[in-house]
């Protein structure tokens, strides 16, 4: 219960901070043209300019650190500490998780939007993720994700773990330990729900009943499900609404035509 | 060598094989709605359960109860006792036909009964189903060339096909002839042939079980399981002739032929105390009597099989009073019998249990059906065949005991 | 008569000692595993039952789709076995272990066929419809299968099922091990591909094992030190670690043994170039021969 109230809640954060991000760019951003000014929706094809840094740097070229230092966990931890590692080395604030490498094997769910800055303030502790460092002296102190977990299973490395694998073991068991953050799939992802635009065919000005008909062409089981629930039988109790329940047994479920 | 075997010449439709007759008329309803809705559709087999009643009594204690066919052959020919001869032709005619229903059960167990023939192209010589496949292929096929003489016997010479099938009058003739000419010649090749297959597939029935050590309960999961069967299968063969002939010549209301029965009780002293001897033995070098008194169904159907199966019989084989009474006799045999056929039972279905997945398994009424259906329809062809066939010897029909 | 029955014991006999014969030589067993397979190693601690594999599982080898949805969190309530509709299926177990809160941690077990280095099922199978391929997988050959079950009896995990409701041509239903495609260069399993955070890793199995054995030494407090399969009937191509005791999660204590040894050793002691069936059959022939002999000079000497 806890949880999902906190979820909610932080739903509820994340669209206020969109909305102030995009009333933001839309200040920020150079006058559009006056006929495109009385819209309220982005033109097409405009992408608020951080989520663009973060599209591009997912897509970066990251060179391979195939050698690590062995150091141990707690020395690494103080050493970063000492040199003074922190929430100020951050560049980027947020990350977009999105890298061709988890692509190539499935495509399941759109990619996480990860708040890098707001997880380095809540730890303040580099090397939660950033466990490791290359044994190449030149190499950066904190690398990322990338340059060490890339394709899964990979026979050179196989005590590594894939990029995916890596996202997930250490965002859900960090979630877990800390009972913070989301632990399931949808949680983090919103689903890839395949464009609709190509799979629903409808005529121009289409009658009710043609759009209920097209939707079941392919969602046949929610359409089976919908049958058995209040919204379709009229009858039955409300359980989810608090404070406002009610219960109907009577009516077109059961022995009328209609409610009404 | 008196009795010589003839027909038996009386009236047919008596109300047991009216009883046989409707039995396998609601086993073949079964057996047809196997082939319509599946396996599933009739039995209670299941994932963790794949082989039930179908295996267990029809094939496995199917084989070992037509172990009279090649224990009396044996005895008969191979140690040359003709003083069993009448008890031969019977015995032989329950093996062919038991061997005959032991393959009619596994196509009706068996997913796809249609590629049945496959083993013979694609072997796997490391499967011990493999070799029992093969040796009851070629098994059969001697039952019935053994069987062979007794219809040249009956019908060279006399071949008179009904109707149309007048046509085959001829070549029907030719057969004969060419197994009167060729048959006798080779018989004893078919007889030792007969013996060894039966050994050799008699005691494998027993290795099939050796590849689950893990299912099956440790009484009876034993190295010598092979050996304990083998054994057995000698064992009941006698005591399974004595039982039929017992039944067979009460209700044909022939001679009991009890001195041959006695006798062959005799040597059944010896092979069953042999077997009693290996069994008592293997547990208690196993140790496995520590199950004994654990009271599960297990342990408890182990116990019926041993004790009721195998010592109680043979402490009365040891009393001559008992050899002497046909109705003692007929008792102590049957106990053999069935503590054979639950030994069977024991090994492929009670003692098999499956601890990942729910295995609890009782046969559905459909596959006991099947399984009574082809056991009537075994008796029913007996019946049959014995009314136009030479197999029982008559010399004293009409002779009641 | 004496002399007959004797006869007849004698062989008997032999038989019996060839049988118990081979409890000593069975060191002439050979293990018929490949040398260098490919394997997967499922670790119990990471996974967390999101039943993605079974989802992926369904997709690649085209099951039917299930009557429960895969994302549906009640399915996870039953305990199930697959089944000829589902190769591989997530359980979760309650082993009593509690997180800092008081709350039941649960442990998710991926099941499906183990893929024996010697497997017990390949040995039994009457055709050998079921044969251990170089890389690893068990794999089954729909065409030679006569559905006799006999897999279903030997296999020790009670993994393969069967379509029990076709009349006609049903079929033995297992994991295959993504035999095709793991075939191809870089080809993986569904499931493995799939799994979001790596509890299946897939490789070479002697390469897995070096991993398990890295990740037990690593964190002695994660993991028990036992890799289930690494010994269990002679090894298995799946390997599972875990943090709680196998017996626990639906695991079962196996022998190290292969189960095929004792048929197979049996088998070919006995039956190598029909070597017993011919003695036999000697044997009985000189015993049939002797009688009639004696017979016949008797009959003679009666006749006389």
């Amino acid at each position: 219960m806890m949880k999902t109230l906190d979820r909610a809640r932080t739903k509820r954060v994340a669209a206020l901070v969109l909305l102030a991000f995009a009333l933001v760019a839309r200040t920020a951003a150079p006058a559009p043209a006056a006929a495109k000014a009385e819209k309220l929706s982005p033109p097409q094809g405009w992408v608020a300019p951080d989520r663009q840094r973060a599209i591009e740097r997912a897509h970066e070229n990251v060179p391979f650190v195939s050698q690590v230092k062995d150091e141990c966990f707690v020395c690494r931890q103080q050493r970063l500490r000492n040199e003074g590692y922190g929430i100020d080395d951050i560049t980027d604030a947020c990350f977009l998780l999105d890298s061709p490498i988890i692509k190539k094997r499935s495509d399941q769910y759109m990619p996480v939007r990860f708040m890098h800055s707001k997880h380095a303030a809540a730890l303040n502790d580099c090397t939660v993720c950033h466990h490791l460092r290359p044994a190449d002296p030149q190499g950066k102190e904190t690398s990322r994700c990338v340059a060490c977990h890339r394709q899964a299973f990979d026979p050179r490395h196989p005590d590594r773990v894939g990029l995916k694998a890596a996202y997930h073991l250490r965002c859900i068991g960090c979630h877990e330990q800390m009972h913070k953050g989301p632990v399931d799939c949808l949680g983090c992802h919103d689903k890839n729900v395949p464009d609709h635009n190509r799979l629903v065919e409808l005529p121009d000005h289409p009658k009710p009943s043609q759009v209920t008909v097209e939707c079941l062409r392919c969602h046949k089981r929610q359409g089976r499900e919908m049958l058995k629930t209040a919204h379709w039988l009229w009858r039955g109790n409300s359980a989810y609404t608090m404070g406002r329940r009610k219960e109907v047994q009577s009516g077109k479920g059961t022995n009328a035509v209609n409610n009404f | 060598m008196d009795a010589q075997a003839c027909p038996v010449n009386q009236r047919f439709w008596t109300p047991g094989v009216v009883v046989l007759a409707f039995l396998m008329a609601a086993g073949a309803v079964a057996i047809v709605a196997r082939f319509v809705g599946g396996i599933g559709y009739v039995s209670n087999l299941s994932n963790a359960r794949p082989w039930g009643i179908w295996v267990g009594i029809d094939v496995a204690s199917g084989v070992a109860l037509a172990a009279g066919g090649f224990t009396t052959g044996f005895l008969a020919h191979i140690a040359g006792r003709h003083y069993y001869e009448p008890i031969v032709r019977p015995a032989l005619l329950t093996a062919m036909l038991g061997y005959t229903f032991v393959v009619l059960g596994l196509i009706i167990d068996i997913g796809r009964s249609w590629a049945i023939w496959k083993p013979m192209i694609f072997h796997n010589t490391n499967s011990v189903l493999f070799e029992v496949a093969m040796c009851v292929m070629f098994y059969l096929n001697v039952l019935y060339l053994e069987f062979a003489p007794i219809v040249v016997e009956r019908y060279k010479g006399r071949v008179r096909l009904p109707g149309l099938l007048a046509i085959f009058n001829g070549p029907a003739e030719a057969l004969l002839s060419l197994a009167d000419a060729v048959l006798p010649k080779i018989m004893w090749i078919l007889i030792i042939a007969g013996v060894v297959l039966s050994c050799m597939h008699q005691s494998s029935l027993g290795s099939l079980m050796l590849i689950a050590p893990t299912k099956i309960h440790p009484l009876w999961y034993t190295p010598i399981l092979p050996l304990l069967f083998l054994t057995s299968a000698i064992a009941v063969g006698y005591p399974m002739v004595v039982f039929e002939t017992t039944i067979i010549t009460s209700s044909l209301k022939r001679d009991g032929e009890m001195h041959i029965l006695a006798s062959l009780t005799r040597i059944t002293i010896f092979l069953l105390g042999f077997y009693m001897v290996l069994k008592v033995g293997d547990m208690v070098v196993r140790g496995t009597y520590v199950y004994l008194l654990d009271g599960t169904a297990q342990t408890n159907s182990f116990l019926v099989e041993l004790i009721l199966g195998v010592i109680v019989p043979w402490v009365m084989l040891l009393c001559p009073a008992v050899r002497r009474s046909r109705r003692a006799l007929f008792i102590a045999c049957t106990m053999i019998v069935g503590g054979v056929l639950l030994n069977r039972i024991n090994v492929f279905i009670v003692g098999f249990t499956s601890r990942l997945s729910d295995g609890s398994y009782f046969p559905s009424v459909s596959e006991i059906l099947v399984t009574v259906g082809l056991i009537s329809g075994l008796m029913f062809i007996y019946r049959v065949l014995v009314t136009y066939l030479p197999v029982l010897s008559g010399a004293h029909q009409e002779v009641s005991s | 008569m004496r002399l007959n029955r004797r006869g007849f014991f004698k062989v008997v006999g032999a038989a019996g000692v060839a049988v118990a014969g081979t409890g000593q030589n069975a060191g002439a067993w050979h293990s018929k595993a490949p040398k260098d397979p490919y394997g997967c190693l499922v670790d119990l601690t990471r996974c967390i039952g999101c039943r993605k594999c079974e989802e992926a599982c369904n997709r690649v080898n085209r099951l039917p789709p299930p009557e429960l949805p895969f994302d549906d969190p009640t399915v996870l309530d039953t305990r199930r076995r697959p089944t000829d509709k589902a190769y591989t299926v997530v359980n979760r177990y309650y082993t009593g272990k509690l997180d800092e809160r008081s709350k039941l941690v649960p442990t998710f077990v991926k099941i499906q066929c183990m893929h024996c280095q010697d497997p017990a099922c390949v040995s039994a199978c009457i055709v050998g419809a079921l044969t251990k391929k170089e890389n690893g997988a068990v794999h089954y050959d729909v065409g030679k299968c006569i559905g006799c079950r006999y897999c279903m009896v030997a296999c020790p995990f009670e993994i393969p099922a069967y379509e029990y409701y076709d009349p006609i041509t049903p079929r033995v239903m297992k994991c295959t091990f993504c035999y095709e495609r793991i075939s191809k260069q870089g080809g993986l399993p569904g499931c493995a591909e799939i799994c979001p955070v790596e509890a299946l890793t897939f490789g070479k199995r002697s390469t897995l094992l070096e991993v398990a054995r890295k990740r037990i030494k690593q964190d002695p407090a994660r993991y028990l030190d036992h890799i289930y399969g690494e010994k269990e009937l002679g090894g298995t191509s799946w390997m599972y670690i875990s943090g709680e005791p196998f017996e626990s999660v639906g695991f079962r204590p196996l022998p190290a043994e292969p189960i095929p040894r004792l048929t197979e050793t049996i088998q070919h002691s006995l039956f190598s170039y029909l070597w017993s069936p011919a003695l036999l059959f000697a044997l009985l022939g000189g015993l049939m021969w002797s009688t009639h002999k004696k017979q016949n000079t008797s009959e003679k000497g009666g006749e006389s």
